[in-house]
């Protein structure tokens, strides 16, 4: 590796790249043909054919988002992106019929011997459609659907088709257009009334092509009493141009089920990632995002619920880590909009080297909603002078009934904690390591076993060098 | 820019989000009325300057409106005063505009009561707080409860200078008030105090921003508003600390009760740090009266009207507790009990 190449990447050990090698790889650009031509290519109804097409035209006369870092996001050139890019031709149900070279970036990444592990089902999705796919068999035999969105849509169109776009409608936002308009790949997920799926399932998203534009689209049904835990992990090759990757994540979680949605955000340092994900929760069920974000240029993602139903409980734990050139603008939204609904928001940043961390949040009660209690938890870490630590929290209270609350603070690591490690004979790069793993400590303990080590693992190397 | 250059905020910013620049205006945001002047008046020897308005192109909305309207433009000068400065601001009229601006230096406690039926008032108060001066500042405001309120203030302090600012929001029916302090030099330091009661379909929306530009400076916010009938209460805070500013200790604090079914309340403390080396804290609690407080209270032979206006009482008495000038801590509370004994009259 070049000299230029190894100071690009840096520490990021994601940041290698394969050789591209595409069977279907659109021209850069975005226009209505390249929409129609997306949707051909697939064989898709003409419904989704039409959403596309709406949502391609409410992306072009929305403007950009007036907030948050907006030089950062006024730095995106959407003709600059390719917009679909096919590596395999089919989705594989076996690592040994994925192409060489895609199988060896799984490889790297500890996918498949995580599968073997401790999955219950996988999908691996390489630039803009998934590669491999599998599901345990106990669990396809219960009625458990897991698959790629783009074959959910194929053997489920009436599931997709009913659900599709009724959580994040493709006008919510700039970014939830552009994605209803080029998605491809994504994870369609079902689960039968009364399931509980005790293995997590799992999605793998890789970037490999340069100035790529991935747009996976996922959709998670609980029915009534069932439960899932769903992962999902994303790395990209270190470029110096940039990629885009535009997500939108719909879930649904009928009365009594659960959902728990883990995501560990890795994508290097020239991605920009600006994801909708919102769930709905239906009476008496939960809905928990574990969110941590490590890497990108420009995170903007505030993972969302919608409390319908009574008795419904939220629950986001995010964490996010802003190095050098990195703006981590993150946080949570809960709507309650029945009675007696729940919530908690916990959320840990730390910001090193010139990076930036915001929490943006909005809690909401409307009149209708009484009794509802949230808390709502935000500490920052500020590890040096350059870097930067914002709290943009909103509350909005319409019922007098309600009981919230919010706390927020900023601080650097306390010499006390340092000096009490290094008196038992820690040196102080080691002590800080430590402090910052048990700062993060709410959140990986909410990660599967394999993914909190790999978190404190990346922690540890972005943390190196950050004494002196 | 002037008034006419700007365009109208859109609800993204989030000082305009609940209280959008057409619904505060006087009329039409493309018309500027003639305003009449709001008339102040001093209780001490002090003297009130007429001064020519402010030619300085406003980088905000508000101001710049203000700024075009007119109305009187005053000057007062505080050295160290024996005595509380009390200012009565008239205003009268259909749109009544006041410009003050206080120099302080020495030690001083004001207190500016504004009072009047005008169908929209605008008051913009601006303040230099020199090197070691200390401003015990306390804001008054019982407009008619049909007036449209519009309040700027712009704070300067400098090296350990010090002020106090305590406010009670109890007039008017649409206000939004913008109050920024800039903390110039190092060891300087705010604490502000602010009690909202809001009734029947007031709006009240509070906007404050301390900014620390130096290190080893320090602010305390409090903010509490009790709200019944169909009320709106908006509090929105922005704590900046600048790059370099290590030492800087700031905090902010938002409480709402909302006392009937029909009452609204926002709640928006931000918080944009540049600098390691600080203390920076918010915290921010919606509730309604806590039911095992009005049982302790009836327990005591108090009826639950009785038991919850003693809870609100206390809970409105409470935002002032972090104030450290005791005149300006007793004039405040006084203030507040005599609101809340006509409250409990009528």
């Amino acid at each position: 590796m070049s000299d230029d190449a190894q100071e690009i990447i840096g520490d990021y050990k994601y940041g290698f790249h394969d050789p591209e090698n595409s069977t279907i790889r659109f021209d850069k650009g975005l226009s209505e043909q390249v929409v129609r031509d997306i949707s051909e290519l697939k064989n898709e109804p003409q419904w989704m054919t039409d959403i596309r097409v709406k949502a391609y035209r409410h992306f072009v006369e929305r403007v950009m988002p007036e907030w948050g870092n907006c030089s950062l996001l006024n730095m995106i050139d959407f003709e600059n992106v390719t917009y679909f890019l096919r590596s395999s031709n089919k989705t594989e149900n076996s690592w040994d019929d994925v192409p060489d070279d895609i199988k060896n970036t799984f490889d790297r990444l500890g996918i498949p011997e995580a599968e073997q592990k401790w999955l219950g089902g996988v999908t691996a999705q390489y630039e803009s459609e998934a590669v491999y796919h599998s599901i345990r068999e106990d669990l396809e035999e219960q009625g458990v659907i897991f698959l790629d969105m783009d074959s959910g849509l194929k053997q489920y169109p009436e599931i997709v088709k009913k659900y599709f776009g009724t959580v994040i409608p493709h006008s919510d936002n700039k970014f939830s257009a552009l994605n209803t308009a080029v998605w491809s790949g994504g994870s369609f997920l079902y689960i039968p009334k009364g399931v509980h799926v005790e293995m997590p399932v799992q999605a793998y998203f890789r970037i490999n092509a340069k100035n790529m534009g991935q747009f996976e689209r996922t959709l998670i049904i609980a029915d009534e009493g069932s439960s899932v835990h769903y992962v999902e992990g994303c790395t990209a090759p270190s470029y110096s141009t940039d990629s885009l990757h535009s997500a939108v994540v719909e879930l649904i979680a009928m009365d009594g089920a659960k959902i728990r949605y883990s995501t560990v955000q890795n994508w290097s340092s020239n991605v920009y990632n600006l994801v909708t994900k919102r769930a709905i929760a239906y009476r008496n069920a939960t809905v928990e995002w574990v969110d941590g974000n490590i890497g990108s240029k420009l995170t903007m993602k505030y993972p969302s619920v919608l409390l319908k139903g009574e008795g419904a409980h939220a629950e986001v734990i995010s964490v996010a880590y802003a190095g050098k050139g990195q703006h981590q603008d993150t946080g949570a939204k809960v709507h309650h909009l029945a009675p007696n609904t729940t919530s908690n928001i916990l959320s840990k940043s730390i910001s090193k080297g010139g990076g930036r961390s915001s929490y943006r949040g909005l809690l909401q009660v409307t009149p209708k909603s009484t009794g509802c209690r949230s808390k709502v938890v935000c500490d920052a870490l500020i590890l040096d002078e350059d870097s930067r630590s914002d709290t943009y929290p909103t509350m909005e209270i319409g019922n007098s009934t309600a009981d919230l609350e919010h706390e927020a603070s900023v601080s650097k690591v306390s010499n006390d904690q340092l000096f009490y490690l290094m008196s038992r004979g820690f040196n102080e790069e080691e002590a800080m390591g430590l402090i910052v793993n048990g700062f993060f400590e709410p959140f990986t303990r909410e990660l599967p076993m394999e993914y909190a080590v790999e978190l404190n693992k990346l922690l540890e190397l972005e943390m190196e060098g950050s004494i002196g | 820019m002037m008034y006419h250059q700007m365009p109208i905020p859109t609800r993204s910013e989030h000082l305009w989000r609940y209280t959008p620049w057409p619904r505060i205006h006087p009329s039409k945001p493309e018309t500027v009325p003639k305003a009449d002047e709001v008339i102040f008046s001093i209780n001490g020897p002090q003297e009130l300057i007429a001064v020519p308005h402010s030619q300085k192109p406003q980088g905000d909305i508000a101001r710049a409106f203000l700024q075009a309207t007119g109305g009187s433009s005053s000057r007062i000068r505080l050295n160290d005063e024996m005595e509380a400065v009390h200012i009565n601001a008239r205003a009268s009229g259909h749109v009544a505009v006041g410009h003050l601006h206080l120099e302080v230096k020495g030690s001083a406690v004001v207190f500016l009561h504004i009072s009047g039926e005008p169908e929209w008032v605008g008051l913009h108060i601006t303040g230099t707080i020199h090197p070691n001066a200390h401003l015990a500042f306390g804001f008054i405001n019982e407009l008619d409860s049909n007036t449209k309120f519009l309040r700027c203030e712009d704070w300067e302090l400098e090296r350990d200078s010090s002020l106090e600012h305590a406010t009670l929001s109890v007039g008017g029916f649409r206000c939004k008030s913008d109050l920024r302090t800039s903390l110039n030099g190092t060891g300087s330091s705010v604490r502000q105090s602010i009690t909202v009661n809001a009734d029947g379909s007031r709006h009240d929306d509070e906007h404050v921003e301390i900014h620390h530009h130096h290190g080893h400076t320090q602010s305390d916010l409090v903010m509490n508003s009790a709200c019944g009938g169909s009320s709106h209460f908006i509090g929105t805070g922005l704590l900046t600390i600048a790059e370099g500013a290590n030492k800087s200790d700031a905090s902010q604090v938002f409480r709402n009760l909302l006392l009937s079914p029909n009452a609204r309340a926002e709640a928006i403390p931000e918080l944009e740090v540049l600098a390691d080396d600080v203390s920076a804290a918010h915290g921010a609690a919606s509730a309604p009266v806590d039911n095992n407080q009005l049982h302790y209270l009836m327990s005591r032979g108090l009826d639950p009207q009785e038991a919850e206006s003693v809870i609100v009482n206390g809970f409105l008495y409470d935002a002032f507790s972090n104030l450290t000038n005791k005149e300006l801590l007793e004039e405040m509370r006084t203030r507040l009990t005599v609101h809340l004994e006509c409250e409990l009259k009528r």
